[in-house]
């Protein structure tokens, strides 16, 4: 049955991404590699957090401001999170964790604003101020980075935008150990939330009268998803897509019901990044594509082919 | 007597006839630049604008620095080359603040943004040049045509020819040392082959572990820079201590980063093509001789 | 109905509302007490504070004046998940997102009855068939929610506010674009629950006769003032529904039920 089909390709995910990469490293010899241990497994598994985190974030947005085409990073948390970066690289802030740090402190400086948007008047989140208030948070960081890299010291600012543009080069265990930390009370918020989020489907007063207690579980989710969002940036960049499509390609096969939509879609989630991390790994060896665009580049045919099976059935 | 002075006072007055003052002003001295077009000035430059630190170098080095009325931001040798004004950081070239100095020349690096402030200062009557500057092959030429503009033909042949005997010379006998050029850690992003850097260290005689790659500079997984284990990683900095990334776990995977064997290149004499060329090639190789 | 007289489950004692930036108040001075096996129904014209008093009721919105209470506690001190397992709302309208089966869609009625974690048990699928039998719709559980006809669909709506296994329900004009047969079975349909599950029932309307047939009480609401309250046949007078309604009315009796029948008023050529 598709758990077991999903469990599957999973696991398949992980092992190729193991065994396979720009470095040739012998079957044998994968144990005791240094290169796997260090570089390779954190990586896989960093990926498949992160690529969990996005798919689920992304469904329960999508349930939370009733739209199919919510991202997790309408919100303007990837603008905030490249100022962050931008502003940390231009100020010369030293340690190695400056850099996600800076850019998880942006990200959370766009949700408080966003946020704060939300709260005004009566607008009690309202879904359709989220969204729009996402995009001009977003559009208004991004112009004051802008600003800032033509201003300051142009090159340097320059490969802070690659990073930007999302990867998991920066994977090592001390990352993993921390997105482990972090994640699970998100998670447990989101999953928790299940059920309230069929309700809202339905509306949001429909939903109060069924049980839902509608402005919390908005205001939990909202949040959780955020949060999700915030720290996957910070540890991976911008990595667009899989929070939008994961969520419709696992509904295809687990329909609406979040209680096994939002399980399905951290699994799926995570299967497709740690996949597409190893494509954009091996495919152009030695050298190495930004794997926002692999992800975008393999979902889109696995997206319109589930689509055809099913529209067709 | 008589004819003697007679010849003497036709040959004056030959030499009178032959001078008499043409319709046309004097033509000065004329290059063909590198973006196809004729650059033909009145006279020997003597208010220049260099919007490039190489041509600044260059400028200075064939002795006509004192001509220098405008410089970029960048351009921070030699140390005269700071009392220059600076008209920006010419990415793109402030055409306004170049055009405010009055130069009858100025030297731009040849790029596609860059002709379209050629054109706009072409526009207000400035000679533009716009030259080559991406190797080591282009100095020679680069530097024998600033040396015509300027009129200083003999100073910029003996550098020209420098220049070309070091772009010609051999790469030296490979040192079994290999480096890394890492010029970003998040993405990782090296210097491939083609580059200057690339050359610099052939020239030393080191081997870029990366000389497979056709780019000159590009993404690639750190699994690679730790699976081909260069002995030395070599960074643009003018400080002194490790760079910031080596503090980080995943870096260590790779035996160099581990082992401190960092080489520190100051990005004035390594980061660019200029008249020190050989001087970086020589303190390149000394390093890495000098070392464990 | 037996002479006890029973807690009542709703009373709302003189309540008024305001919008916030509105000219007039939306409610004012509304009573009402609803009590097991009872059909109220609210009428009035538009914009008369008919959805506006349920919300109320509910504790969806909290009175500037008055008291609302549920089992004789406040509404608002009433978590929406306590509330929902004793009030059952059909409201006028909701959003349908997601295609779903007709089963799917009244266990989520079940919600309120439901533990965080847990899943659904063998009591809750009984709820739901239960739910579905009393509604008629028994044959539909395995259809998709968008072949339904209205109908059909408002019978699932109603199944969904009875799995929640409520003392009252409350429907917010559920005969809207329903046509004569179905409008009929839906009345019927509630009239039933009333006389034998002992339900309390609060029915919005515009359809005046309908409440005059089947409703024990009738509120009249006009501009958020209440017009009349009491019996169909005590209430419905043809002054009472020609001032509210603004138009004249005869009144005829079936059934002992008053019926209203609108007079023709031809417009003049001007």
């Amino acid at each position: 049955m598709r758990w077991v089909a999903l469990g599957v390709a999973a696991a398949l995910a992980f092992v190729a991404s193991v065994v396979l990469g720009p470095a040739a490293v012998p079957l044998g010899d994968l144990a005791r590699s240094d290169i796997v241990w260090s570089l390779r497994a954190p990586r896989t598994v960093l990926a498949f957090l992160v690529g969990g985190s996005l798919g689920v974030a992304g469904a329960g947005l999508q349930a939370l401001v009733r739209n199919p085409l919510a991202d997790p990073f309408l919100l303007g948390l990837s603008g905030g999170a490249g100022l962050g970066a931008v502003v940390a690289i231009a100020t010369h802030l030293s340690g190695p964790w400056a850099l996600p740090l800076a850019a998880f402190a942006g990200a959370l400086g766009a949700l408080a604003l966003v946020y704060r948007l939300g709260l005004v008047g009566c607008a009690a989140l309202d879904p359709r101020i989220l969204l729009l208030g996402g995009v001009a948070v977003g559009a208004f960081a991004a112009a004051v980075t802008t600003a800032i890299v033509a201003l300051a010291d142009a090159a340097e600012l320059r490969n802070a935008f690659l990073w930007l543009w999302g990867g998991l080069s920066a994977a090592s265990w001390d990352s993993v150990l921390v997105l482990t930390l972090y994640a699970p009370l998100p998670l447990a918020v989101l999953f928790a939330a299940a059920r309230p989020l069929d309700l809202l489907a339905l509306g949001e007063e429909p939903a109060r009268y069924l049980g839902a207690d509608v402005e919390r579980v908005k205001r939990r989710v909202y949040l959780a998803a955020s949060l999700l969002t915030a720290a996957a940036v910070a540890v991976s960049g911008v990595i667009g897509f899989v929070g939008l499509v994961v969520p419709h390609i696992v509904r295809l096969a687990w329909g609406h019901r979040h209680r096994a939509l939002l399980p399905a879609a951290f699994i799926g989630g995570g299967a497709l990044l740690v996949f597409a991390d190893t494509v954009a790994r091996t495919v152009v060896a030695p050298r190495e594509l930004p794997v926002g665009v692999v992800t975008a580049l393999v979902g889109v045919p696995i997206f319109a082919l589930l689509l055809r099976r099913w529209t067709v059935a | 007597m008589g004819i003697f002075v007679m010849r003497r006072w036709l040959i004056a007055l030959f030499v009178l006839a032959a001078c008499r003052p043409s319709g046309r002003p004097p033509v000065g001295p004329s290059v063909q630049d590198d973006a196809g077009r004729t650059v033909t000035l009145a006279a020997p430059a003597r208010r220049i604008v260099s919007l490039l630190p190489s041509f600044t170098e260059l400028v200075f080095a064939m002795g006509a620095g004192d001509r220098l009325v405008g410089r970029t931001a960048w351009c921070d040798y030699p140390p005269a080359a700071l009392a220059v004004p600076s008209v920006g950081d010419g990415m793109p070239p402030n055409v306004e603040a170049v055009a405010a100095r009055r130069p009858d020349l100025v030297l731009l690096y040849h790029s596609g943004t860059n002709l379209t402030a050629g054109q706009q200062l072409a526009g207000l009557g400035v000679p533009v040049a716009l030259l080559h500057l991406d190797r080591l092959e282009d100095l020679g030429p680069a530097a024998r045509r600033i040396g015509r503009l300027t009129g200083r033909v003999a100073q910029a042949e003996s550098l020209a020819a420098a220049m070309d005997s070091l772009a010609a010379a051999k790469p030296l006998a490979p040192n079994p040392q290999s480096l890394v050029f890492v010029v970003w850690d998040n993405p990782p992003i090296v210097i491939g082959h083609g580059s200057y850097l690339d050359r610099l260290a052939a020239l030393a005689g080191a081997r870029n572990v990366f000389a497979d790659v056709a780019a000159p500079s590009a993404q690639v997984s750190l699994e690679t820079i730790a699976a081909r284990d260069p002995d030395w990683i070599a960074v643009l900095s003018d400080s002194s201590g490790p760079p910031a990334f080596a503090a980080r776990r995943e870096w260590r995977a790779v035996r160099a980063v581990r082992e401190g064997r960092f080489l520190n290149l100051p990005g004035s004499l390594f980061g660019r093509p200029g008249p020190r060329s050989s001087q970086a090639v020589a303190e390149l190789r000394a390093r890495l001789e000098a070392a464990p | 109905m037996d002479g006890r007289v029973s807690a009542p489950i709703l009373r709302l004692s003189d309540v008024r509302y305001r919008y916030p930036a509105a000219s007039r108040d939306a409610v004012a001075g509304v009573s009402l007490t609803v009590r097991p096996g009872e059909f109220h129904a609210i009428l009035g014209p538009n914009g008369s504070g008919k959805t506006t008093l349920v919300r109320l009721a509910l504790g969806a919105l909290v009175p500037a004046a008055g008291s609302v209470e549920v089992l004789e506690r406040p509404a608002h001190r009433w978590r929406s998940r306590e509330l929902a397992r004793v009030v059952g709302v059909v409201p006028q309208r909701e959003d349908n997102l997601f295609p779903q089966r007709v089963r799917e869609a009244v266990l989520l009625g079940r919600y309120a009855h439901l533990s965080l974690w847990g899943a659904e048990r063998p009591e809750d699928h009984a709820a739901v068939e239960r739910a579905l039998t009393a509604c008629d719709a028994g044959p539909l559980a395995d259809r998709w929610l968008w072949t339904l006809s209205g109908g059909e669909y408002q019978r699932v709506r109603v199944a969904r506010a009875l799995a929640q296994e409520p003392r009252l329900l409350v429907l917010d004009e559920p005969g809207v674009s329903l046509d004569l047969r179905h409008e009929m079975e839906l009345f019927e349909l509630v009239r039933g629950l009333v006389d034998h599950s002992g339900l309390g029932v609060v029915l919005i309307t515009h359809h005046v006769n309908l409440a005059a047939r089947y409703a024990d009480a009738v509120l009249v609401l006009a501009e958020g003032r209440s017009a009349a309250a009491g019996a169909p046949a005590d209430v419905l007078t043809r002054e009472t529904v020609e001032r509210v309604f603004s138009w004249p009315v005869a009144i005829q009796v079936l059934d002992g039920r008053p019926q209203m029948v609108p007079l023709r008023q031809p417009k003049e050529p001007a």
